[in-house]
């Protein structure tokens, strides 16, 4: 899945790292965009390690619960689709290795 | 035209924890047992409540006076027998039910709290429930989980919790092995008594009419129970409270047991997939109607002041709470009676017309359930459940008009 290029004018890109890959992504896009820009539907996995992906896109479902850097190098589950992307947020699809 | 019309032996209105349980315990009785529910098997507070097991005794049986005493005891009876019940339970509908008895907590966190549980741990053991108090040291060394600021807490080995989506299906699907008919989409649009007294039962189930005939009905619908009891013309004092549950995302297990508070409205626990439930009795809003009052058919809306303070109480108890995320805040819709005791058992004025409603019916729901279906089935009043007869309230039906 791709951005919109014809007719959009949009700032500068800043980056994000998702699973330890650093990506672009624009100010104003929520990490669900910045993960499906990279042509991955899968967002978690379910408790039997089935694939899940995002459904609602406004917060309603919670299926594209990822992992999102937090202070102090803690993690937080969060709603992909309502967190807004900031530079150098870190966004883990899997349980990153510092949690737990 | 007249509507196809069928006979039971009992009627049950309620597809919820009471009302499947009593049917499998009835079904054994050997009686024919139609349940109708409105929407769908746990639709309401049996699917939505915290699960909790808790078996100390609540606060306000601990005030003075003969009758607290008096039915503080009862309480503790009831409890005793409900953990025995909850304890064999799994085995006796042949599922797992994610039953954890591996203890609960009911914390303080001033120095008059912790003496107002020594005080209830005293009664407790006074009438046969094993409480044990821990100070703040002990309660330290028992659960590092839990904030080092608390002063203590009363300890009972058989609390816990056990998951609510799946008790009443299990109950469903054991009614219905032992022959029991239940029917979900189906709602009850008239109840009136004949003049020998047999119960008529008027419903609608996709668009259709029909009529079950019915020596006795069993009230099981939560706080809807008051509405069916009204289409008699009889009273029932039961008020809608609806409450706010919320759950966190998975954690490592750091929490095996129940956790109360005896000065705070807290319930709190982690499941076996590891998400911690917090709930604890936090009001969430009835919607209201076009006619101003409270609209009980759709779902109380969520009170974020609320919801923010319930979180805030769990966090001081258990701090680790601070590192997790909120996946989800739900509502649901119990109710309590006019003296808070559930109301259980036949309705006087209703000869046949039996009710289970009031609250706290997840704890006590199994036991309750078998006790009254004995009633139901043998015409004699389990003397266990005396204490909840709706004849407390009799007097306020003395204007009833009934065949």
């Amino acid at each position: 899945m791709s951005r919109i290029e014809r007719g959009v004018t949009r700032p500068e890109p800043i980056t994000i790292v998702i699973d330890g890959e650093t990506v672009p992504a624009f100010s104003g896009e929520t990490v669900a965009v910045a993960i499906l820009a990279r042509d991955q539907l899968r967002f978690r996995d379910d408790r039997s390690g089935r694939a899940r992906g995002m459904f609602c896109n406004m917060g309603t479902c919670g299926e594209c619960t990822v992992w999102v850097g937090a202070e102090q190098g803690a993690w937080e589950r969060l709603r992909a689709c309502l967190v807004p992307v900031r530079p150098g947020l870190e966004v883990c699809r899997c349980p990153p290795e510092d949690e737990r | 035209m007249a509507s196809q019309v069928s006979t039971a032996d009992v009627l049950i209105v309620g597809g919820g924890l009471i009302g499947c349980a009593s049917a499998w315990h009835l079904a054994d009785h050997g009686l024919a047992i139609e349940l109708v529910e409105r929407g769908h098997i746990n639709a309401g507070a049996s699917g939505q409540n915290a699960g909790s097991l808790h078996f100390q005794i609540e606060r306000r049986f601990l005030e003075q006076g003969e009758q607290a005493a008096r039915e503080g005891a009862v309480i503790v009876l009831l409890s005793k027998l409900a953990i025995g019940d909850w304890a064999t339970l799994e085995d006796r509908l042949g599922r797992p039910l994610d039953i954890a008895m591996h203890g609960g907590l009911m914390v303080a966190e001033t120095e008059a709290e912790l003496d107002l549980l020594a005080f209830k741990v005293g009664r407790e053991n006074e009438l046969g429930l094993s409480t044990v108090l821990l100070d703040a040291a002990e309660l330290r060394a028992h659960s590092r989980c839990l904030s080092p600021a608390l002063a203590g807490a009363a300890w009972l080995a058989e609390e816990g919790h056990a998951n609510p989506r799946i008790l009443t299906d299990a109950y469903a699907q054991a009614a219905k092995q032992r022959g029991a008919v239940l029917h979900t989409g189906t709602r009850v649009t008239r109840l009136t008594m004949e003049q020998d007294g047999t119960y008529r039962v008027q419903l609608v189930e996709a668009g259709k009419e029909r009529t079950v005939l019915a020596r006795k009905v069993l009230l099981a619908a939560g706080h809807w129970s008051t509405r069916l009891a009204n289409m008699l013309g009889l009273n029932l004092p039961l008020y809608p409270a609806p409450l706010t549950m919320s759950v966190t995302d998975r954690a490592d297990p750091m929490l095996p047991f129940l956790v109360q508070h005896v000065g705070q409205r807290l319930s709190m626990k982690q499941t076996d997939d590891g998400n911690l439930l917090i709930g604890g009795g936090w009001p969430s809003r009835l919607e209201r109607g076009e006619d101003g009052l409270p609209d009980l058919d759709r779902p109380a809306l969520v009170d974020s002041a609320n919801l923010r303070a319930n979180l805030e109480v769990a966090a001081r108890v258990m701090p680790a709470l601070r590192q997790r995320s909120l996946l989800r805040t739900w509502t649901g819709t119990t109710c309590v009676s006019a003296d808070q005791l559930p109301i259980v058992g036949e309705i006087s004025a209703a000869p046949g017309l039996f009710v289970a409603a009031g609250g706290s019916l997840f704890t006590l729901g199994p036991v309750l359930a078998r006790l009254l279906a004995q009633t139901i089935a043998t015409g004699t009043m389990a003397e266990e459940i005396a204490l909840f007869s709706p004849a407390r309230f009799a007097k306020l039906d003395a204007f009833a008009v009934l065949p």
